[in-house]
């Protein structure tokens, strides 16, 4: 009852934007994926979720995803993407609801009204989609990425987040908030992977951390493991110094000492 | 942290109004049905006929003729074409995910134009008996033939290893309008007068020359887009956010998108067939319906069918009666109407139409 992603390779074109990259997920935790721009990490999402041609295998609960039906994945994982362009005047609620369509909970409408408010959006409800800054349109895809996946587990098998970069556009406020759904949905049994830019966000919320750089995984483990001076230095290119505060002892990265 | 007072308030619910509206078109229907039967050229009324009828009084052979060879077919007909034009536009707008599309703008309207200036111009040249066989029915066919083949040419170039590009379509589809066009423009300088006045008339649209025949060799395949259409309610919703979105919520892009292609050549094709370019239903029926009810698709696209096929048989009502005893090309009428809207969904949307 994992997510296996097994030596995925990427093409544009001729370019190799993964060079066989293999990442396990376990359910019950965040799985951070991170590196420099350019490093194929939302390309590694994206041949995880099925949304490019890929080679390799991937694996979802035991199941091979390639062998499954488009609603099949749909009622074991939701999609998170980077950016969302939506192209007629729906309500931020009836967006929230094209996430139950797909899901298992359709036949309890009250599931997206609660998605909005775990967002901190029920409010917004009756809201036009187009007047709702990117942060809210933001966090309002989150709700209907929810509600698609409302119970972390459900048969006894865990179901998945997988979010592509999902603190991008929020004020760091919401920032905590998101980063607490992600984890209260792991921590009650479900999968999450997320693609992350922010070392400490990652370092204060991921359980496992995989690393890429130049299409190929640097290191994968927990994040005292890979966040190291070490290892970071070489993956971005520049002097970072790790460093933890004595009480919790949770890593963080200094970008003050890049340049001593 | 600040104490979030996010108490759910119901959210107004936009579906069940939607739906409710399916009745009141389907009343509006009726009503514009009556009229169109009520109003033209001669005497010969809905309520006159009813009258004569009731007091057991024969109607004269005008009548009949006026009634049910002429009036009726060409009501028939233009219930067929409004619901085939609205619903085309309302999926190819859901299709490439912006409301200004039109099946006018990807080739469709233009292929379907080609091929019946071709029938119009050449059709002389083919063998006599040939001739006589078609008889009116090659200019339609010519033109249905038009609109399938610049489909399928427009599917094969804009579709690789099963993903079809939206903006490669659209601009596959300039380029097939633009070279329809071309070709058209070449087969007016050899037309002769005659010709040249079929061609003004068709380019214009026209409900003129509507009879049983026509309309029911355009029934059934309009019949049959329309229904395939009624079902991509939930994939167009999908599609909305986005074609790698739609898949992960559990759509299958690819055979609903192939579906919604067929569904909208094979309107666009019969309708204009039987009745020309007649343009701006397409458009301006599923933003007024979206501005009343909503963008969702699952009943927005039977909204379309019945409002399109009401606005027609107005237009047609007052093609009738502007210039009487002559009749404009409805055409004419649905463009000075349509136009202006279209201008003003582009004005309302400059800052943000994305192509």
């Amino acid at each position: 009852m994992s997510l296996i992603a097994e030596d995925i390779r990427v093409f544009y074109g001729k370019r190799a934007a993964l060079r066989g990259v293999s990442l396990t997920a376990l359910p019950g935790e965040v799985t951070a994926i991170v590196g420099p721009n350019g490093s194929g990490k939302s390309t590694l999402l994206g041949a995880i979720t099925a949304s490019l041609p890929y080679q390799g295998a991937v694996s979802l609960n035991g199941q091979d995803v390639s062998a499954m039906k488009p609603w099949q994945l749909a009622a074991q994982r939701a999609v998170l993407p980077q950016a969302s362009h939506l192209a007629f005047p729906f309500k931020v609620i009836e967006v929230v609801r094209l996430g139950l369509q797909s899901g298992t909970a359709g036949d309890r409408p009250e599931v997206p009204v609660q998605a909005l408010a775990r967002v901190g959006l029920a409010h917004y409800a009756d809201r036009t989609f187009q007047e709702l800054s990117g942060g809210e349109a933001q966090r309002v895809m989150l709700a209907r990425v929810l509600a698609q996946v409302w119970a972390p587990v459900e048969n006894g098998q865990p179901r998945w987040l997988l979010l592509d970069e999902p603190v991008s556009s929020l004020d760091i406020a919401h920032q905590l908030q998101v980063m607490d759904i992600a984890r209260g949905f792991a921590r009650a049994g479900g999968g999450v992977i997320a693609v992350m830019h922010d070392l400490n966000l990652t370092a204060l919320y991921a359980d496992r951390v995989a690393l890429l750089a130049t299409g190929k995984r640097m290191a994968f483990g927990r994040p005292h493991e890979v966040l190291t001076d070490e290892i970071l230095s070489d993956a971005y290119g520049c002097a970072l110094r790790v460093s933890a505060p004595p009480p919790a002892g949770i890593p963080f990265v200094l970008p003050h000492a890049a340049s001593a | 942290m600040t104490v979030v007072s996010d108490i759910a308030v119901a959210p107004r619910d936009r579906l069940n109004p939607a739906r409710s509206l399916h009745w009141v078109l389907a009343v509006a229907l009726g009503l514009a049905c009556l009229v169109n039967l009520q109003v033209g050229a001669t005497d010969a009324t809905l309520s006159s006929v009813l009258a004569k009828l009731a007091q057991g009084e024969t109607l004269s052979q005008i009548e009949r003729v006026v009634l049910f060879d002429i009036r009726l077919p060409r009501l028939v007909m233009g219930v067929l074409v409004g619901a085939a034009l609205a619903v085309s536009g309302a999926a190819m707008q859901g299709l490439f995910r912006n409301p200004l599309a039109d099946p006018g703008i990807v080739g469709v309207g233009a292929g379907a134009g080609l091929g019946a200036i071709l029938a119009i111009v050449l059709g002389a040249l083919l063998p006599v008996w040939m001739i006589d066989r078609a008889g009116n029915h090659l200019v339609p066919f010519a033109a249905f033939l038009g609109g399938w083949g610049s489909t399928i040419l427009l599917y094969r170039v804009s579709t690789r290893q099963g993903r079809t590009s939206v903006a490669t379509m659209l601009l596959a589809g300039i380029a097939l309008g633009a070279l329809a066009g071309a070709l058209s423009g070449i087969l007016v300088y050899i037309a002769d007068d005659r010709q040249l006045r079929d061609l003004t008339f068709w380019g214009l649209g026209s409900l003129a020359g509507a009879s049983w025949a026509k309309g029911m060799s355009a029934a059934p395949l309009i019949l049959l887009s329309l229904g395939t259409a009624m079902v991509l309610g939930r994939g167009l919703n999908g599609l909305a956010l986005g074609e790698a979105t739609a898949a992960h919520i559990g759509i299958n892009v690819q055979r609903m998108k192939s579906t919604a292609i067929l569904a909208v050549a094979g309107a666009t094709g019969a309708a204009v067939a039987v009745s020309g370019g007649i343009g701006f239903i397409g458009i301006v029926v599923p933003h007024l319906l979206r501005l009343a009810s909503g963008p969702d698709h699952r009943t927005l696209l039977l909204n379309s069918a019945l409002l399109g096929a009401t606005l027609l048989i107005l237009a047609d009502v007052i093609a009738r009666v502007v210039i009487a005893p002559a009749e404009l090309p409805i055409g004419i009428v649905t463009a000075v109407l349509g136009a202006p809207v279209f201008l003003w969904i582009l004005l309302r949307r400059r800052g943000m139409v994305e192509l």
